[in-house]
């Protein structure tokens, strides 16, 4: 369904990502890991039209993406939970959500996926009229989520979805994302609680440095004695 | 006049003369926050649409405020024509160029005005202008009173437009985090080409309203550039109903200063005020500290 082949993006001379190919099957759930700084949030961010990369190709549903505005690849059925949530915090948690269902693909049903979303997540039904930078933190990673999914996507990218929240939130949001999965969502999750993706994931990419350097299923990366020893503190190396 | 009288009129004065700064400052503020520039002609497309009133009125009898049907529609239409041929880019025009080609419009305009209709000041005068409404020992003329009330309702619709309308809301969004906003599918060249046009019609509006009740010659503009961005400033970036207090705020200043010094000094009034807000509250008067969130 992505389709990212030898993509190569620069912060002007720094390279943030040095020829990564991934491939996301659809119906999967994706998982990629990496140290802070490895590129993981560049890539998303370069799937959604955000920053342009110097070269290489995004694919989507087999069509070439990069280099469409994110407002164009949005109505392709793409939508990132970008990092730090992004809401519009002068405005209601309804209008949060009308505005993430403003893609002219997802007008037509946005009472549906609002009704959806709100049952999705039930805190955010009585916070409806209220401003969205009075939510707590988990609330408002629900609403960023909730907004993503008004524009009814077949691929949704999260960045970062658990950072910052209380345990018991997190539990909430990865169950709320292997709920999406089960729907038939194809999901591409960033997360730096690298366990917990990994047991979700059914598919994941690690990546160093902008370069992956180790794909495979999330039950094997789970084993492996470099993923063990690099993000689970397994290993007897602690360096 | 007893002390209290004439405070109260120049109270009043001030207040009518300064919801037109208002207007045009809404127009200011809603480019401001969508474009990021400071659209500096703003106030020579006032005068421009208070030409329009006039040859209206001294043409064809059109009473002023009756102008309105042609002005708003036609400055609407003439800010989207001013949007597509000046400031849309696809590859996205640098705000410093873009702050250049406002300029640039404003001297352009000012020019034109004069060439085609000679500097000369001009005033609109119609059966009722120069009629006021007295009570209590007050003057209130006819014609302000009704250009404030004008101002109201031009400040209510936008603000009704923002928060009630899908369109509306995506200005907000834009306006707020347009990166957001393009990662909901709002168009955000759309979203700017509309904010313009509406930010046009409202300099429209201030200039007949200008023509309504005052006299004007083309190179009031770039003052009426200036007194916009300091009503802006004082009522804070962003904000509709704030921009309206904010011209109000300047008018009554100017009226007060008018009354108590004599000359230059009474425009040093605001131009004080202005600075003092900068380094006091440069968030303006209005408006709660933001948080990031």
């Amino acid at each position: 369904m992505l389709q990212i082949e030898k993509l190569n993006i620069f912060y002007g001379d720094a390279k943030a990502i040095k020829d990564l190919s991934i491939t996301v099957k659809e119906g999967t759930l994706a998982a990629l890991v990496g140290a802070n700084g490895a590129g993981k949030t560049s890539t998303l961010l370069a799937v959604a039209g955000l920053i342009r990369p110097r070269s290489g190709k995004i694919a989507f549903k087999g069509q070439t993406i990069n280099g469409l505005p994110p407002e164009e690849i949005v109505e392709r059925g793409i939508s990132l939970v970008p990092e730090g949530r992004w809401l519009f915090t002068k405005m209601t948690v309804a209008e949060n959500l009308r505005m993430g269902g403003d893609a002219s693909r997802a007008r037509k049903d946005s009472v549906d996926s609002m009704e959806y979303v709100l049952q999705l997540f039930p805190a955010l039904k009585s916070r409806y009229r209220m401003s969205a930078a009075s939510l707590s933190g988990g609330e408002q990673q629900m609403l960023a989520i909730g907004r993503a999914l008004m524009s009814k996507p077949h691929l949704l990218m999260l960045d970062e979805p658990s950072l910052g929240l209380a345990p018991l939130v997190v539990e909430t949001v990865f169950e709320v994302i292997q709920r999406l999965h089960d729907e038939g969502v194809t999901i591409l999750l960033v997360e730096q609680n690298v366990r917990e993706s990994l047991q979700l994931a059914q598919k994941a990419f690690v990546i160093k440095t902008g370069t992956l350097t180790l794909s495979g299923t999330g039950a094997d990366l789970l084993e492996n004695p470099d993923v063990q020893k690099a993000f689970l503190g397994i290993g007897k190396d602690l360096s | 006049m007893t002390g209290a009288g004439v405070f109260f009129q120049l109270l009043i004065n001030g207040i009518l003369f300064g919801s037109m700064y208002g207007v045009a400052a809404i127009g200011l503020s809603l480019i401001f926050g969508s474009m990021e520039i400071i659209f500096i002609a703003q106030g020579s497309v006032m005068i421009l649409a208070a030409y329009g009133t006039y040859f209206l009125f001294n043409m064809a009898q059109f009473d002023p405020f009756f102008s309105l049907i042609l002005v708003l529609p036609g400055f609407m239409l003439l800010g989207f024509v001013l949007f597509m041929a000046l400031f849309r880019r696809k590859d996205g025009l640098n705000k410093y160029s873009s702050l250049l080609v406002a300029f640039g419009l404003m001297i352009l305009l000012e020019n034109l005005m004069s060439v085609l209709w000679t500097p000369d000041t001009r005033a609109v005068i119609t059966s009722y202008t120069g009629q006021a409404l007295s009570f209590w020992g007050l003057d209130i003329s006819i014609t302000r009173l009704l250009v404030f009330g004008l101002s109201i309702l031009a400040t209510l619709a936008v603000s009704l437009w923002l928060r009630l309308t899908l369109m509306g809301n995506a200005v907000r969004a834009a306006i707020e985090n347009p990166q957001a906003a393009a990662l909901m599918g709002i168009k955000t060249p759309r979203v700017k080409a509309i904010t313009f046009a509406i930010g046009i019609a409202l300099a429209g509006l201030g200039g007949t309203a200008t023509a309504a009740s005052y006299s004007f010659d083309p190179t009031f503009g770039f003052l009426f550039s200036l007194k916009a961005l300091i009503a802006v400033a004082l009522g804070g970036i962003g904000s509709v109903t704030g921009a309206l207090l904010g011209g109000i705020i300047l008018g009554v200043l100017e009226s007060a200063g008018a009354y108590l010094f004599t000359g230059v000094w009474a425009h040093a009034v605001s131009y004080i005020v202005f600075l003092l807000v900068l380094m006091v509250k440069p968030e303006g008067l209005f408006m709660k500290r933001t948080r990031s969130a």
